[in-house]
């Protein structure tokens, strides 16, 4: 296990060179977008927030969501946040950060498993058997993929896609704003498929699907290829996207459940995107499967 | 009756005038709409120049320019090498990113995306993307090594130039073991040349490999199935789903 972070410190120490927001905490003073800096608190202000605000318009009076972006109040340890009493959290290599659960529903703020489910997620099977699919070099999968680096949302002014463009690992995601029909449910992809609409001023993202092959945090939280996911992105200031995600799937969870950040204009003069290469540079997975640690194909391959 | 029919003729005759110009879709500042999804139909992934039939690679005309490339004597030894070994030595074959030019014609759809800033690229293939900037920026200052380039891009009339540099030199431009090294700069041109075409066109310049400059020309085709869209292909989760199931099947 330790062996195992000291790959993971590196890869990240290099990766990921440029200070990321994951992990920060709030300190009392600090607000973002003018909401208090914890999850839940931020979701509810911001919900408020949503229904007076009037975000900047597109040509053709749309919302413009439109540049780059950042996770705020967002980690990659564990959606349910890190406590006190998280052995990791004294890692002498790579040591996690106290962090508040980023789910705001349900209100235990724990991912509703079913029984089967709860023993493989939360630095269970998968943690303790399983190479991280990230590590491998594949897509960080929605949401995680919005979580480190920065991101870059472009809308053409033909308001028939909006393409999403992510730093980790070159990911992008095409989201469909046309009404075309998904695929046919025998084609699975990372990053699923989406479409998506306006509802007001919210940018409503339906996404299915998903191969289920990716995890949602470093804690190997999970949903299988049948989960159903809601993304919803409503400025709240001109710098300020409250984002939050529905993450729905019957065969793992007792019932649909909700996670929350922000994520934050960058507006460095200047700033754009730089490519993330991953797996022509990567040089850890092999040792670390050579430790034991398997590939992580979704629930298809437990137990093959 | 006649006056309908002249009319017509005088619309006839007005096509071969106005009609390239106008016939073009645009984008509401004018520009050709280059949005949609669109592939090539040739076999340049393979081997940029005339080459016939390999196992599991097609045969096909070149795209090339002339079709010879003017390496120094030294890169075509190392072009040579390349292809002997080119089953495990292209960096396709190892799940790497194509780079460009060779992301522009693998065998996969790609959409285009445009704004009068930025013109998008996302590709099937290996989950690249391209951004190419039109918003004047200039190329970052290096030493910058992408595997896919830096591109800046400005209107020529009714061309897309997009100048590219700050590469590696670990991509290839095919299958065959064509190369460059980290100093490659392209000029890639994207002209519309109707509805459902695009004339592309890149200008090759790397002095440390090739003794003068080259190009390679070909169409970029609408895919026109009904709800086409890009999907995934990601070489690197294949690959892997490979050796796993090598190592399950070794016996212990």
């Amino acid at each position: 296990m330790k062996y195992r972070h000291t790959f993971l410190s590196i890869v990240l120490a290099v990766i990921l060179a440029a200070p990321s927001a994951a992990g920060q905490q709030p300190t009392a003073a600090e607000t973002v977008g003018g909401c208090p800096a914890e999850p839940l608190a931020f979701h509810t202000c911001a919900l408020e927030k949503t229904k007076t605000f009037n975000p900047p318009r597109t040509p053709s009076g749309k919302p413009n969501l439109q540049g780059y972006y950042r996770a705020r109040l967002a980690q990659a340890f564990s959606v349910e946040g890190v406590s006190g009493s998280e052995p990791l959290v004294k890692s002498s290599v790579m040591p996690w950060t106290l962090a508040p659960p980023m789910i705001v529903d349900p209100a235990d703020r724990k991912i509703p498993y079913q029984p089967w489910a709860a023993s493989i997620g939360r630095i269970g099977e998968n943690y303790t058997k399983y190479l991280d699919p990230r590590t491998a070099c594949g897509s960080g999968g929605v949401p995680r993929v919005a979580l480190q680096d920065p991101n870059h949302l472009l809308q053409p002014p033909t308001d028939d896609y909006i393409l999403w463009l992510f730093e980790d690992h070159h990911v992008h995601r095409v989201i469909a704003m046309n009404g075309n029909p998904p695929p046919g449910n025998s084609i699975k992809m990372y990053n699923g498929n989406a479409r998506g609409h306006w509802d007001g001023n919210t940018l409503v993202i339906d996404v299915t699907n998903l191969n289920g092959y990716n995890w949602l945090d470093d804690s190997g939280n999970f949903y299988t290829n049948t989960a159903h996911l809601v993304e919803r992105l409503t400025m709240i200031d001109p710098d300020t996207i409250h984002y939050e995600v529905t993450i729905e799937d019957p065969k793992t969870y007792t019932r649909p459940w909700k996670v929350v950040w922000a994520l934050m204009r960058q507006k460095q003069p200047g700033f754009e995107l730089m490519e993330e290469a991953c797996r022509e540079g990567e040089r850890d997975s092999l040792r670390i499967r050579q430790s034991g640690y398997e590939y992580y194909f979704g629930e298809s391959w437990r137990g093959r | 009756m006649r006056r309908s029919f002249l009319i017509a003729a005088a619309i006839v005759l007005a096509l071969p005038i106005g009609a390239q110009v106008s016939a073009l879709p645009r984008t509401s500042d004018g520009k050709p709409n280059l949005q949609g999804i669109w592939q090539v139909l040739n076999t340049a992934a393979w081997d940029i120049q005339d080459h016939q039939a390999r196992l599991d690679e097609p045969a096909g005309q070149g795209v090339v320019d002339g079709n010879e490339l003017p390496y120094r004597p030294e890169a075509l030894l190392q072009k040579r090498h390349n292809f002997e070994n080119r089953a495990t030595a292209d960096p396709v074959s190892k799940g790497y990113l194509p780079g460009v030019p060779r992301i522009m014609y693998m065998p996969f759809p790609f959409q285009i995306f445009q704004s009068p800033d930025f013109v998008g690229m996302a590709f099937e293939y290996g989950g690249a993307y391209r951004t190419i900037y039109t918003n004047g920026t200039r190329h970052p200052t290096g030493p910058i090594n992408f595997w896919m380039g830096d591109s800046r891009g400005h209107w020529e009339g009714d061309t897309l130039v997009v100048d590219v540099m700050h590469f590696t030199d670990q991509t290839w431009f095919d299958r065959a073991g064509n190369f460059h090294s980290d100093g490659l700069h392209l000029v890639e041109r994207f002209t519309l040349a109707g509805p459902d075409h695009i004339n592309y066109e890149v200008t090759i310049e790397d002095p440390a490999v090739f003794t003068r400059p080259w190009k390679m020309t070909m169409p970029l085709y609408r895919r026109k199935e009904r709800n086409v869209q890009i999907l995934e292909y990601d070489p690197g989760l294949l690959l892997d789903q490979q050796q796993a199931e090598r190592e399950r099947r070794k016996p212990n």
